[in-house]
């Protein structure tokens, strides 16, 4: 099927529109001109029968009624008048054959006769008949019919309606004319958007939908694709930025190792600055691995993979490990690590510690000397909340949503570039949550910075079944 | 102790050959499925490295035809794919271990020992020794130069895998995954950590000092006056 263009279904629904409307006023207007004339018919003729009845009731012979009948009747032209009686005709202005059919429906109530229409070759007649009866004749009843010829009528009725149709022809053609007209204006600022879209390009993201200017009805859906320009935008910003920085972290630690590596070649070397050499590559080399396989593990998290392995977990034992792991770390840094509340969750066991790893290791980082640590599990409505909390420096308000960035740094001096990673630790972080159907929030305020992950509560069926088993 | 290695990367297979010959093991290199299947066959290894992605017949029909003659050696896969079904499948055909590429030598060094040391009457020494540093098992003491050292239950572990790979030079991610179950690249930094707080009771007060790091590559126990294995 082709669909039409939106003008074309305008005009078309209008014309049509226009055609139905026109059409019932040129029949109506036609009905109530034959009821018009009906009426006007009948009155004549009921006329000339009361006429005649009364001429009946004065007369005094046949004679002398067919004499009376013909001067009453002479100057009427174009009516025609039979009297009959038992098939004899009585009086008749001129000779006319009424149709049997007219004669069998005449009843003998004369109030409620309908008019009978019928043809010949040149004439169109209309009839009324009466049963009347006069003193004169005794108790034999008379057939009387009065016909007028209708043809004037009848052209008349006709030129009317043949001047109608053309007339609602006319009017149909240039109704469509303007729904057309119409269509194709108010529709103009659809044109407008559609110009606007075509401007759009990867490297042209600023053009926008007019919204003050077209009509209300378009300027809602004008802004929502306003809208989706601006996230569509945003979301391209982030991967040129991402891109920019991709290539700019791969290519940091492979030029390090190029130029390390032709400099030491470049000349001879004791054995001692050739190891060193060695180890500086297998450090940065290292660095490269990792950041390699973090990218293919966001890559294939963010692609939503499902979850390697789905199991009840405790938070609290977690917690606990992770802890272990750091403590050394923390006290060193003479930083305190505390834990409140359990919780349990859903979910995989080592993502889960990988997620609560790079928060617990970026609050140590972050953490003043002489602070505590705590990670804190809550369980709010039907969700449980494992919160790491630290009291440092803190991040302003615009870094915020953009900690969890691929390679965002708070740090963009990249001063310390072995003990930070490459900067995928949050996004991985925040990448897990999702594949468990949370996510990941932070705030930080009064010298307090705190990462929350949330989970949807586990389910208690589930959960029972996991325990049985 | 004989290994195979099957590997189509001529640099890869080269480099795996030299690091396993200098860490006195004997190595024969196949570049294809289908040598490296026949060598595997004919000749008596001990553990056989095998490549997934080969020319000829691929890593998992060399380990299927290698299980369907009767063949038990041990096999240790070396491959680019870290999905988790290629890993369950190559664990599923039989084999002893798998490692993603890229890997620290360090790391492979680490695996093919355990493997090889696996299945062997281990003599389970209830005390552990490297020059004057004496480990407990039973007990958990630690003693140096006979006086007491307190450590952590951490520090224990640590230093229990340590003084038990001796002479071995353990990766950070493998000391990380031994000792506190972390089966992540994580903060390195946090096992230098632990090292260097291990090292400052075991070793600063001490001569000679046992535990040393080898940079770029891990850390290691090991008395001066013993040779390297």
């Amino acid at each position: 099927m082709t669909s039409f263009s939106l003008t074309t279904r305008l005009t078309l629904f209008y014309t049509l529109v226009s055609a139905l409307v026109l059409l019932g006023l040129g029949w109506l207007t036609s009905a109530a001109m034959n009821q018009h004339f009906d009426a006007l018919d009948r009155a004549g003729l009921q006329d000339k029968i009361h006429l005649i009845e009364e001429v009946g009731a004065k007369a005094e012979s046949k004679s002398d009624l067919q004499k009376r009948l013909a001067d009453v009747l002479h100057s009427h032209e174009g009516l025609i008048v039979t009297l009959q009686t038992n098939g004899q005709t009585l009086f008749a202005t001129e000779a006319l054959k009424i149709p049997d059919a007219a004669i069998k429906n005449l009843s003998q109530e004369s109030k409620t006769q309908k008019l009978f229409n019928w043809e010949t070759k040149d004439h169109q007649y209309r009839a009324l008949g009466a049963l009347i009866s006069t003193p004169l004749i005794g108790d034999e009843v008379l057939t009387l019919w009065v016909v007028l010829d209708s043809k004037l009528h009848a052209h008349f009725q006709e030129h009317f309606r043949f001047t109608l149709a053309i007339y609602v022809i006319l009017a149909t053609v240039f109704s469509g004319l303007l729904g057309w007209l119409a269509a194709k204006q108010g529709l103009a600022p659809l044109r407008i958007m559609k110009s606007r879209a075509q401007a759009v390009t990867s490297n042209k993201m600023g053009e926008r939908m007019p919204v003050k200017t077209v009509p209300v009805e378009m300027a809602d859906l004008a802004q929502t694709l306003n809208d989706m320009l601006d996230r569509l935008q945003e979301d391209f910003r982030r991967l040129s930025e991402f891109s920019s920085d991709l290539a700019h972290e791969l290519r940091t630690p492979i030029s390090n190792l190029l130029t390390e590596t032709q400099v030491t070649l470049s000349s001879k070397r004791s054995n001692t600055e050739y190891e060193d050499v060695l180890a500086s590559n297998s450090e940065e080399l290292q660095r490269l691995a990792r950041m390699v396989s973090d990218m293919l593990f966001l890559a294939k998290t963010e692609n939503g993979l499902t979850l390697p392995s789905q199991e009840t977990i405790a938070i609290a034992t977690q917690a606990q490990a992770l802890f272990d792991f750091y403590e050394a770390l923390a006290f060193e840094k003479g930083i305190y690590l505390a834990l409140t509340g359990e919780g349990l969750i859903s979910g995989d066991r080592l993502m889960l510690r990988r997620a609560l790893s790079n928060l617990l290791s970026n609050a140590l980082r972050h953490a003043t000397i002489g602070t505590t640590v705590s990670i804190k599990v809550e369980t709010i409505n039907d969700k449980v909340q494992v919160s790491v909390i630290n009291h440092g420096s803190m991040i302003s308000e615009e870094m915020l949503p953009r900690l969890f960035d691929r390679f965002f740094r708070v740090d963009k001096s990249r001063a310390h570039p072995h003990s930070d990673g490459a900067g995928l630790g949050l996004a991985i972080t925040r990448a897990i949550m999702r594949a468990h159907g949370g996510g990941v929030t932070v705030t930080s305020r009064l010298g307090e910075t705190c990462f929350s992950l949330i989970f949807p509560k586990i389910d208690t069926d589930n959960h029972a079944i996991n325990a049985n088993d | 102790m004989k290994i195979l290695i099957v590997e189509d990367e001529p640099k890869t297979g080269e480099y795996l050959r030299k690091g396993l010959k200098e860490a006195s093991f004997v190595v024969d290199l196949s570049s294809d499925g289908i040598d490296g299947l026949h060598n595997a066959l004919e000749g008596e290894y001990d553990l056989i490295l095998l490549d997934v992605m080969l020319p000829g017949m691929d890593g998992w029909e060399v380990m299927r035809n290698l299980r369907q003659k009767g063949n038990e050696v041990p096999v240790l896969f070396l491959t680019a794919k870290d999905q988790i079904e290629d890993r369950v499948k190559g664990l599923e055909l039989g084999a002893d271990d798998y490692l993603v590429k890229p890997f620290s030598f360090a790391e492979l060094l680490a695996r093919v020992r355990t493997i090889l040391r696996r299945g062997k009457p281990s003599v389970e020494a209830s005390i552990i020794k490297v020059a004057d540093l004496e480990l407990d098992l039973l007990r958990r003491r630690v003693s140096r130069a006979g006086k007491r050292i307190e450590l952590t239950s951490k520090e224990f572990g640590l230093l229990e895998l340590l003084m038990r790979r001796q002479g071995e030079v353990l990766p950070r991610s493998l000391i990380a995954s031994q000792v506190w179950d972390m089966n992540f690249d994580s903060d390195t930094n946090v096992i230098e950590v632990a090292v260097r707080r291990l090292r400052s009771k075991i070793d600063d007060a001490y001569e000679p000092k046992l535990l040393q790091t080898v940079r770029g590559m891990g850390y290691v126990i090991e008395s001066p006056l013993q040779s390297s294995c």
